[in-house]
């Protein structure tokens, strides 16, 4: 069941009353960032950064361990007695594979938080919902058992909801 | 929170002199207007600057199926002057691409809300340049294909590459550099793509671009990740803008030659480099606003900030110029002394003074503002900084090198066509990818626009609010 409000104020505050109510299964479509939005919804905290921790020490750490094994004990270059153990020259190769990983690690990770990519899913079966990157701001309630799509319509045409429709189609 | 009205009055606040955004819009009518580059056909200025580029991009080829054939030596270089084009050119290029990430990360970090309609132009434009930049490195290698000997591969040789080289680091900063600029490009443009593919007429154009969106449908939870990892990208990226530059740096200051061999020169270059690129965001965002029909959302706000920025980093420039000149003569080195004396009165000084010009005198313009919202002053000095900066890496670069240690070894140099091929191939490679990703991604950042429209809406009415309270007080 998915429905269109006119302002990004009223979806907020239907999203928050439908939680209140009992509904799950929600989420929210809006072309941009909706302030208040993932609270309204209960999102837990993003791991996004503990991914780029982890991604970000994974480079710094092999980046070290590589370089102090190839030029300190696999092939040392002895150049005028300098020692070949010098890890401060390591440094920029150890901040660049950090940084490179830790990128990846931000991207792939949100992508698949977000589980995209996604070709296909249920809200794309409706023409009207295409104004949801563009102008319209969406909820979607998926109805279940005692939550049928009825009662679901009239509870977000109370709300504001300037157009309701039911979508089917396979989650994921 | 009283809401806001539809049309609202911008605010005469004493601090905003001009408005980030012109007019009020609808987030229909932002969709409509922000994608009309990209719905439109291109007109006869497209194509025939497509044309011009393309020719460009002909005598380009030329150049480097030459270089590859005959070697280096097609080139002007010599021994001293080992480095010349190659370098001063991949100089320029890595510099350009760093005002594209300062406007994006940096001033994202700083909350500094007019980068938002601009930094998409900005990107764009690291995101060729960096790839510019990449090129000449490898052409310089002579033989190109052997490229891979610099990364750590288990060769049958049994060795490994030195990694206290600069070399080294070079490659890993300009190959993380293009990474994180990429990635931070495509997923701010992922939400762009989506709108783009929902407001397609063609069900052909709907089609690539909900493959390019990777079917984003702007779902709370979506948002909720990007928004963490857009900004934590953003973090990571701010460090680069000071690392890459220093790291390039590095392939001059730690080598021994007069001229070369100093300790100003990561600062010198990381300022110099987002000098330069705020020169070219300047260049190609003047014309495209216009012609792209922006000006609603880029305006003299976005040109008088860039004037501004362009300034301070100017200043930065100039301070480092003269402390060079002023540390050669208080080392009372010879070597020093003599080489920058080479570089004020020698063979090559009327593109000493020529930098100087460009880069120490033109950017005071400025401090007029008149000048800074007059189109023409502001895309002229533009210009003429960009000149100014890729003389002055002529001047670290080639000039430093025809005068090493040794007199006998001393020797001129003068660039060959192959050497003016590449370079201003490589500047029409640039100006052809760049108007074809203008014509397929949308050129500003969509739904950045309309959060910004939605926070100045909300400003305002906030400011009606006050004022309604303080002129109730005023009347009892």
């Amino acid at each position: 069941m998915i429905g269109e409000f006119s302002t990004p104020h009223a979806l907020v505050d239907a999203t928050r009353t439908m939680r209140e109510r009992g509904f799950t299964h929600m989420d929210t479509y809006s072309p941009y960032p909706l302030h208040g939005g993932s609270e309204a919804l209960g999102l837990p905290r993003s791991k996004v950064p503990l991914l780029a921790l982890i991604g970000g020490l994974t480079g710094v750490a092999t980046a070290f361990t590589f370089q102090t094994w190839m030029n300190t004990i696999d092939y040392p270059l002895n150049v005028g007695g300098r020692p070949t153990f010098s890890w401060p020259m390591w440094v920029p190769i150890m901040f660049e594979l950090g940084v490179l990983l830790a990128a990846f690690s931000i991207f792939f990770g949100l992508l698949g938080l977000s589980r995209l990519p996604q070709p296909y899913h249920p809200v794309f079966e409706s023409e009207a919902f295409r104004s949801a990157s563009t102008h319209g701001y969406w909820l979607s309630v998926e109805a279940k058992g005692e939550q049928s799509s009825e009662r679901i319509s009239q509870e977000l045409g109370a709300l504001g909801a300037t157009h309701t429709e039911v979508v089917k189609g396979e989650r994921e | 929170m009283a809401r806001p009205a539809p049309s609202a009055p911008i605010p005469g606040e004493p601090l905003v002199e001009l408005p980030l955004l012109e007019g009020r819009h609808t987030d229909a009518e932002l969709t409509h207007s922000l994608l009309y580059p990209v719905d439109r056909r291109g007109g006869r200025a497209f194509w025939a600057l497509v044309l011009l580029a393309l020719a460009g991009v002909g005598y380009f080829l030329v150049s480097v199926v030459v270089t590859v054939l005959v070697g280096i030596g097609a080139w002007g270089n010599n021994i001293p002057v080992a480095w010349a084009f190659g370098i001063i050119n991949f100089v320029w290029w890595i510099g350009i691409g760093h005002a594209g990430t300062l406007i994006s990360a940096i001033l994202l970090l700083l909350q500094q809300k007019w980068r938002s309609s601009i930094n998409r132009i900005a990107e764009t434009m690291t995101l060729f340049a960096v790839m510019m930049a990449a090129m000449f490195p490898l052409l310089h290698l002579g033989r190109p294909w052997f490229f891979y000997w610099l990364a750590p591969y288990p060769s049958t040789t049994r060795t490994w590459p030195q990694f206290r080289s600069a070399l080294t680091w070079d490659m890993a900063a300009i190959t993380t550099y293009f990474t994180v600029s990429f990635l931070f490009w495509y997923l701010g443009l992922l939400p762009d793509l989506a709108s783009a593919r929902d407001a397609a007429r063609s069900p052909r154009k709907r089609w690539w671009y909900g493959l390019a969106c990777l079917g984003w449908r702007g779902s709370a939870r979506h948002w909720y990740h990007w928004r963490v990892g857009y900004l934590l990208l953003a973090g990571l990226a701010t460090p680069l803008v000071v690392s890459v530059h220093t790291l390039v740096s590095f392939d001059f200051a730690i080598s021994q030659l007069p001229g070369w061999h100093s300790t100003i020169f990561p600062p010198y270059f990381v300022a110099g480099a987002i000098f330069s690129g705020l020169a070219m965001v300047l260049t190609l965002l003047l014309p495209a606003r216009r012609v792209l029909r922006l000006t609603h959302v880029v305006t003299m706000a976005h040109v008088d900030a860039l004037c501004r920025l362009l300034l301070v980093t100017g200043s930065i420039v100039a301070y480092a110029y003269l402390h060079e000149h002023f540390i050669a003569w208080y080392s009372a080195s010879t070597f020093e002394r003599s080489i920058y004396h080479t570089f004020r009165t020698g063979p090559f000084a009327p593109i000493f003074w020529l930098t100087v010009f460009c880069n120490v005198l033109v950017p005071q313009l400025f401090w007029s503002r008149r000048l800074r919202r007059n189109l023409v002053v502001v895309w002229v000095a533009a210009l003429l900084v960009n000149v100014g900066m890729w003389s002055e890496r002529f001047v670290i670069i080639a000039v430093s090198l025809t005068r090493t240690q040794l007199p006998s070894a001393w020797a001129g140099y003068s660039p060959t066509w192959v050497d003016w091929g590449l370079l201003s191939g490589s500047i029409s490679l640039f100006l052809l990818l760049f108007l074809v990703t203008v014509k397929v991604v949308p050129p500003v950042p969509i739904s950045e626009t309309k959060e910004l429209q939605r926070q100045v809406d909300e400003a305002e009415a906030f400011l009606r609010e006050v004022e309604a309270t303080r002129g109730g007080g005023g009347a009892r």
